[in-house]
């Protein structure tokens, strides 16, 4: 951890600031969520490494998502994802956001979350213990120095198929595209479906 | 040589509302028997905050935040610090009593524009928490200033100097005490946290910031963690000569201040005005009367 050293944080500070200040928003999904409580609190207290959780997107800038992932819920989010300023990070906790985990073969069930929103990093288990969050925020710490940590650019650049796999899904969606989708956006849609 | 004073004193409560608000979280992570983050970690939030991309709702949703800033940091130029008081000959306490209302006003006025419904409820728990504590605060501020004959503050901590602090001397503990009792609301910390619940209404009027906008709040809450604790020092526990002793006398009053908000659970709106309106303004009122009798 290079927290405390004084010529990085001159250097480039906007990036240490992103490392050391995870502002998190847990999406309950599904079971996953208990394994939270105990990193955030008295036993593994994540504050020291800078991972709060805050109550809403705008002010969040790593978004966990907990659990199986359900045709219903994947609206909310998208949505939520879609709120969160940029650079923002997502990470699958636990094997269901993976593949599916037991839900393979539900028919409600999302399978591959990173065809809907790009996800930076994956925690694989069932259930993963809460070591295994800090794992991952270490990880994800030298994603973000070697600027590997960047989804919220591939949303940016591959909009039209994200949104095109959104609206495969859903049919019609309820709200505007967050970046501008050119003519290629029906074109793609057409050769998935 | 008043100028490099307008300029140094905002910086002074800047750097002091941010420790204070690094020396929060940290104590408040010793209590719960956590390690707890560093003391520079708002410093890092800002950082971070400062270099995201934010999202506006629109010209009253910045101008708010930037009017409820700029309000608390006035505030401080009327307060001394120490020695440094640079326009606190203009009106005194009376002032101070109506730009301390800018902090709040500022806020409701942006997070309307917001239009979202956790806002709103933010909104109106904020106003209703500031008529709270402004009704007993008047009465403090007019029994000081009856006691002492004056409303200019630099008047009241140099006569506190010559004799003894307010809060050691009789009439004057009374308002001291229903000035302890308001402070958390004045701060918005843990009993009256209603404004920004984060369980109940996803942070209330913070719920739409994000990126420079959540910022600049942040550093509005640290100016007016300041604003809140100096005034009491100044009125009560008798300034200071020294920027440095005043300084430490504003941490050890937030302290005790920290350990209150750990220990509390929230107060619900209806309770908050009850208690607001109830102990601190009849024990306020009670002092009032005392320093009136007392200075016939």
């Amino acid at each position: 951890m290079d927290r405390n050293k004084l010529v990085k944080w001159l250097k480039e500070p906007a990036k240490m600031g992103h490392k050391y200040s995870l502002h998190a928003v847990y999406f309950c999904t599904g079971c996953g969520i208990i394994e939270v409580p105990p990193s955030i609190t008295a036993r593994w207290d994540a504050e020291r490494f800078g991972v709060i959780p805050v109550a809403t997107p705008r002010q969040a800038n790593l978004f966990l998502i907990t659990g199986y992932v359900s045709v219903k819920t994947l609206k909310a989010i998208i949505r939520t994802y879609e709120q969160m300023p940029e650079p923002k990070f997502s990470v699958g906790f636990g094997s269901c956001p993976v593949n599916g985990g037991m839900y393979w073969d539900s028919y409600n069930t999302i399978k591959h979350l990173d065809k809907y929103i790009p996800v930076d990093g994956w925690i694989a288990g069932c259930m993963p213990r809460p070591e295994a969050i800090f794992v991952a925020v270490t990880h994800l710490w030298t994603l973000i120095d070697k600027e590997m940590a960047n989804g919220y650019k591939r949303y940016r650049e591959k909009y039209k198929y994200y949104r095109a796999n959104q609206e495969q899904l859903f049919g019609k969606l309820e709200w505007p595209p967050l970046f501008p989708v050119g003519d290629k956006h029906e074109e793609l849609a057409e050769k998935r479906s | 040589m008043r100028i490099i004073e307008i300029v140094i004193s905002p910086i002074i409560a800047f750097v002091i509302g941010m420790f204070l608000l690094g020396l929060s979280r940290k104590i408040m992570a010793r209590i719960h028997w956590r390690y707890g983050p560093p003391l520079i970690q708002p410093v890092i939030d800002i950082v971070k905050l400062f270099n995201q991309t934010s999202m506006s709702h629109g010209n009253i949703f910045n101008l708010g935040v930037i009017l409820s800033l700029a309000g608390s940091m006035v505030v401080v130029l009327f307060l001394p610090i120490g020695k440094l008081h640079p326009l606190s000959g203009s009106g005194g306490l009376l002032v101070i009593l109506y730009i301390m209302l800018f902090g709040p006003l500022g806020i409701a006025l942006s997070g309307g524009e917001a239009a979202n419904p956790n806002t709103s409820i933010g909104i109106s728990r904020k106003l209703i928490l500031t008529l709270g504590y402004e009704l007993p605060l008047i009465l403090i501020l007019l029994a000081v200033m009856t006691y002492y004959r004056t409303i200019s503050i630099v008047e009241i901590v140099g006569a506190q100097q010559e004799a003894r602090w307010s809060m050691l001397s009789f009439p004057l503990v009374v308002p001291g005490i229903a000035y302890l009792l308001i402070l958390p609301a004045i701060l918005g910390e843990r009993p009256f946290e209603l404004v920004k619940a984060p369980q109940e209404i996803s942070s209330g009027t913070m719920v739409e910031y994000g990126g420079k906008y959540l910022a600049l709040a942040t550093i509005e809450h640290a100016f007016s963690l300041f604003v809140g604790t100096a005034l009491f020092v100044n009125l009560f526990l008798g300034g200071s000569s020294n920027p440095g002793f005043f300084i430490i006398k504003v941490i050890v009053v937030f302290i005790v201040e920290v350990l209150i908000n750990a220990v509390f659970p929230r107060f619900r709106v209806d309770q908050a005005i009850k208690y607001l309106w109830r102990w601190p303004t009849l024990v306020a009122l009670a002092g009032l009367i005392l320093v009136f009798i007392i200075e016939r």
